[in-house]
């Protein structure tokens, strides 16, 4: 199908490890010892990734040099008018489907003014009343990390105009202003407080960004800023109605999301206790002191004057645009991951392994077509991803490309390389970056595995000549003596020679049967530990 | 598109006969004119260049001799007010705070008088903003009415009216021949009735706002000054398209269903002597107390007119009449107040020098205090107050719902349906009971003295006897507001002069019904003639 999994490509290395981490199971506590639980609600501003901005035709952009991309109307020259984007209202519209939320037929702008430098209108063009979806949900499950599945219900999804940026410290004295950002579309997506603790918001956070990914409507990189959540926390006693809420602006990671709840929920508990009393105000979070701070309290909050946009007609959208637009969702994250999951019969850790990394499910799924999945899974996963995280290239840039991939897993799995060279071959492709195929890293190495049961058979009877002492300890039980037979025969193969065969071909040669050498070997040694992971599929089964 | 041959007809009509250009039969002698008038009339903020202006005529000369004219407007000397924006000249607003800024981008209503081969003369005065109903709120000083006589310069001068009083007077003095001016509450009509010229308000949409500084986006309406209604009929023939620059512009498919319901009406009566069959709707709303008596006199000669021509007369009441002075101030100052918000001197226009060590915000507060004149900070006053949490909910959406009354008045004395509201789908579109247009004064009396517009609380060493509060001076828009609160088409056309000042009278049509309004206009135009 689709990419779906990640339109551009991000530039961060591999994810998998640290996503790994968070999904550990952890105990879903609600109320603490003390008898507190804290109430968290999260309003996330997702960057739409449309091509132009939300009310101009200038393209949208990451990183330009500053003022180079903005027209006009971003910077709210005299008599323009806005223009509304379709493409940015059908990416709004399909984040609410996948995130069931109820698309409005009829929604409306309106303006919400502030001075402020970066702001060129002086107010910003948003939906306060009428917005373009109510409700929606979130669910997180077991698969997720959460010991019982729960809903995070979604309050609202407003479309709106992001800001230019203001740089204070660069000149002093002065207040430097880039405007490409001015008039980008956002989709402000605001859940009701249903999380309980910074583990369940960080978890959220995750899952939001994954389904944004997914369909496209945002690349969701808080890195980068194209995702940037405020959070609201409360806490309150058991038994007692919901406390005093403060709003914490600004949190750029989950990780700091993360440690600014766990700041205020502290620092709220502790002034309760001493006595005190939560006022609303919205605060700041110092990541070195790792405490949150006032910002503002509500006497000095702004009034900002909402009201309709004048320019803007109510957007109307028919039934008819809704169906076709939900026609187009691609397979949501919790749906792909349960059909992976069951279709290549893969563990939840590797299934979370391809959602979390841009890209690769696509990939695996196309490399697996005709092929023995469980081989593909382990090809990409444990050496495609091993090897690419060493080198911290992001999946997205990935040199390999799907037929190189399928063609290396044909090669070992039709017995024409062994393991050991098919990882030799993957890491000259990405080394090299050039798309040359594995059949041609072969010849050109001469690393075409022997198949030549009748050179095998010379070799091992060469060999027993030769070694006569050697078989006589074999043939009085001694069954490590195979095994140095084996290096034997390796050494002179240079490791070409196919396991299973040299095997076969030194049984024959020693009269004995291959299921006698592994019962022996595995009363001998029960504790051969080495990887826990597949190695050789086939090996395993037999 | 539907007039085409009419067109024509009237390009060789407005080019040769000169009964259609009285005061000016070419742009050079409109160039003479402005040069003639302008000190004392102070129409123009700007004028274009004459080696720029003799080059254009003498390309648009040329033209007419190949006969390759590039509509009926080639060569025909247009003024522009100066809330349009130009690639040329300064786009000031009438305001301190754009003074000498050029925009970088033409309106597109300018860009479609210039593909026609019209010349743009340049830039006329108006009230700041579009806020004023007599053109005394400019940065640029007031605007004369052309018809006064006095000498002497000073308060006992009269008005051209407001907002668009320099395109009004421009046209009046025959510094060109048609003016595109602003219309929100009647910025055209008003100044059009004061200065004895035709002012045209097209329906909302008609017209491409783009490039039309904004002062109140639901209200604001591409308006027309002309000498005669048919030289306002080739200016809006020219400017009248949609524009996807403007997402309020009426949309193609609109366009042609009330087009061909509007053609309709346009050829019933071909006989300008027989109006039979034609209802007149007289809304008995208008009649109010603040009516000076010569105009209650001319509105009767001009139902009188129609009435001779075998036309039917019906009172009519527009109940809601009542409220639309209040929810027009109310909605078009919360609108201007957020319009306006966006003159901060950070990205153009002009910034304040003060320079203040304190804090960033006084950047904003000087830039504005000193950029903005009293009228302008007034009515950002007001309109912030009124969008101000809980005032909301008490004063703006009540206003909009009367809006919408104001406007259903409307649509229950009109023949014509509101295709507006009605559905697409719908094929039969049956006439109400009703009547075609409306007749109604363009404005409470003829043009006032500078020192009857004067609030007091502008002018401390005030001595004279009358005293006017700022919003007192609100109620001269009575007549014309309910047709920009309903965005229904209105034309104000010379009637009669009281002591040498003009007074005009207004047509009302239904929303769309353009051609028709402007058709009836035009034969009630002789009136004046006779």
């Amino acid at each position: 199908m689709l990419s779906w999994w990640c339109r551009r490509s991000p530039t961060r290395p591999l994810t998998r490890f640290q996503i790994r981490t968070l999904v550990t199971e952890q105990p879903r506590s609600v109320f603490n010892k003390q008898g507190w639980e804290a109430v968290i609600g999260i309003e996330v501003h997702a960057q739409i990734d449309s091509k132009t901005k939300l009310f101009s035709d200038m393209e949208t952009s990451y990183e330009e040099p500053p003022n180079s991309k903005v027209s006009m109307v971003d910077l709210a020259f005299p008599g323009v008018q806005p223009r509304l984007n379709e493409e940015c209202v059908e990416l709004a519209v399909k984040t609410a489907l996948a995130l069931k939320a109820t698309v409005q037929k009829r929604s409306r702008f309106d303006r919400k003014h502030y001075f402020y430098p970066d702001l060129p209108q002086g107010y910003q063009i948003t939906q306060q009343r009428e917005p373009i979806a109510r409700g929606g949900v979130i669910t997180l499950t077991e698969l997720d990390g959460v010991p019982e599945p729960f809903h995070v219900g979604l309050h609202q999804i407003q479309l709106e105009q992001d800001t230019g940026k203001s740089m204070h410290d660069m000149v002093v004295g002065s207040t430097l202003l880039d405007m490409n950002r001015a008039g980008t579309g956002l989709m402000e997506i605001v859940t009701q407080p249903d999380l309980r603790s910074s583990y369940e918001a960080g978890l959220l956070v995750k899952k939001l960004q994954n389904i944004l990914q997914c369909i496209g409507s945002s690349q969701a990189s808080m890195n980068e800023g194209s995702m940037r959540c405020d959070v609201n926390v409360s806490v309150h006693k058991q038994g007692e109605p919901f406390g005093t809420r403060c709003e914490i602006k600004n949190l750029n990671s989950i990780r700091f999301l993360s440690m600014a709840i766990d700041a205020e929920i502290e620092r709220q508990i502790k002034l309760i206790e001493k006595g005190g009393q939560v006022t609303s105000e919205t605060r700041g979070f110092d990541v070195a002191k790792k405490t949150t701070f006032k910002l503002r309290g509500k006497e000095t909050a702004p009034d900002y004057r909402y009201m309709p946009e004048p320019d803007l007609p109510p957007l109307i959208l028919s039934q008819d645009i809704i169906d076709s637009l939900a026609k187009e969702l691609p397979e949501l994250p919790d749906e792909t991951r349960s059909r992976i999951i069951k279709l290549y019969k893969m563990s939840l850790d590797d299934a979370h392994s391809l959602l979390n990394e841009p890209g690769s499910l696509t990939f695996f799924e196309k490399v697996c077509q005709g092929r023995n999945s469980q081989a593909v899974l382990n090809w990409t996963i444990n050496d495609l991803f091993g090897e690419l995280s060493k080198r911290e290239i992001p999946f997205m840039q990935s040199p390999v490309s799907i037929d190189q991939m399928g063609s290396l897993v044909d090669l070992v799995q039709d017995n024409k390389i062994t393991g050991k060279i098919g990882k030799d071959i993957l890491r000259i492709m990405i080394e090299e970056a050039n798309g040359i195929m594995p059949q041609k890293i072969v010849e050109q190495k001469g690393w075409a595995r022997m198949d030549d049961s009748d050179m095998l058979n010379t070799i091992c009877n060469t060999l027993i000549t030769k070694h006569a002492d050697q078989v006589h300890k074999f043939q009085n039980g001694e069954v490590k003596v195979f095994k140095w037979f084996i290096g034997q025969i390796m050494r002179e193969t240079k490791g070409m020679a196919d396991p299973t065969q040299v095997n076969i071909a030194l049984c024959n040669a020693l009269g004995c049967k291959p299921e006698d050498i592994i019962d022996a070997e595995t009363k001998a040694s029960s504790s051969s530990s080495g990887k826990k992971r597949k190695g050789d599929g086939k090996k395993k089964k037999k | 598109m539907l007039t085409r041959s009419l067109l024509t007809r009237r390009s060789f009509i407005l080019i040769h006969h000169d009964k259609y250009t009285k005061n000016i039969s070419t742009w050079n002698q409109a160039i003479d004119n402005v040069q003639l008038h302008n000190p004392q009339v102070n129409a123009f903020v700007a004028v274009e260049e004459r080696q720029v202006l003799e080059n254009l005529g003498s390309q648009s000369m040329q033209r007419h001799e190949q006969g390759t004219t590039l509509s009926p407007l080639d060569g025909a000397p247009i003024g522009i007010k100066d809330n349009f924006c130009t690639e040329t000249l300064p786009t000031t607003c009438g305001s301190k705070i754009l003074e000498g800024f050029i925009s970088p981008y033409d309106a597109t209503v300018v860009q479609r008088l210039k593909q026609a081969g019209a010349i743009i003369m340049g830039k006329t005065n108006m009230d700041e903003f579009g806020m004023g109903a007599a053109n005394i709120y400019s940065h640029y000083g007031t605007v004369i009415n052309p018809h006064d006589q006095e000498k002497e310069n000073g308060n006992k001068r009269h008005v051209a009216g407001g907002s668009s009083g320099g395109s009004a007077a421009a046209v009046a003095s025959g510094m060109c021949i048609a003016a595109l001016g602003s219309d929100t509450g009647g910025s055209v009509r008003l100044p059009a009735s004061y200065c004895g010229v035709v002012g045209y308000k097209p329906s909302y949409g008609r017209c491409s706002r783009y490039g039309l500084v904004t002062y109140a986006n639901s209200l604001d309406t591409v308006g027309i000054l002309a000498q005669d209604v048919n030289s306002a009929r080739l200016v809006y023939d020219t400017i009248s398209a949609y524009d996807s620059k403007d997402p309020t512009s009426m949309p193609n498919n609109l366009r042609t269903r009330i087009d061909d319901q509007d053609q309709k009406f346009v050829s019933r009566w071909h006989n300008k002597d027989d109006l039979t069959g034609l209802v007149i709707g007289i809304p008995q709303e208008y009649y109010v107390d603040p009516l000076s008596e010569t105009v209650i006199d001319f509105w009767r000669q001009g139902i009188r007119f129609f009435k001779e021509r075998g036309a039917t007369i019906v009172p009519v009441s527009l109940p809601m009449t009542r409220f639309a002075l209040p929810a027009y101030f109310t909605i078009a100052l919360a609108e201007a107040s957020s319009n306006l918000a966006r003159y901060d001197g950070v990205r153009y226009g002009r910034r304040s020098q003060a320079n203040r060590e304190e804090d960033d915000e006084f950047l904003y507060a000087d830039t504005r205090a000193e950029g903005f004149g009293s009228e302008v900070k007034r009515r950002i006053m007001l309109g912030t107050h009124i969008l101000t949490a809980g005032t909301y909910d008490k004063n703006f959406l009540p206003a909009q719902k009367a809006r919408r009354l104001v406007q259903e008045d409307f649509d229950k004395v009109f023949i014509q349906p509101n295709l507006l509201h009605h559905d697409e789908k719908m094929t039969d579109i049956t006439e109400n009971k009703g009547v075609h247009l409306l007749l109604t004064p363009s404005a409470m009396s003829p043009a006032p003295t500078i020192e009857e517009c004067l609030p007091e609380s502008d002018d401390s060493n005030d001595k004279r006897k009358e005293h006017h509060g700022a919003v007192d001076t609100y109620v001269n828009d009575v007549m014309t507001v309910p047709a920009s609160l309903a965005g229904i088409p209105a034309i104000s056309v010379p009637f009669e002069k009281s002591n040498g000042f003009p007074i005009g009278l207004q047509l009302l049509g239904q929303y769309g019904y353009d051609q028709f309004l402007l058709e009836i206009a035009d034969i009630f135009s002789l009136a004046k003639l006779k």
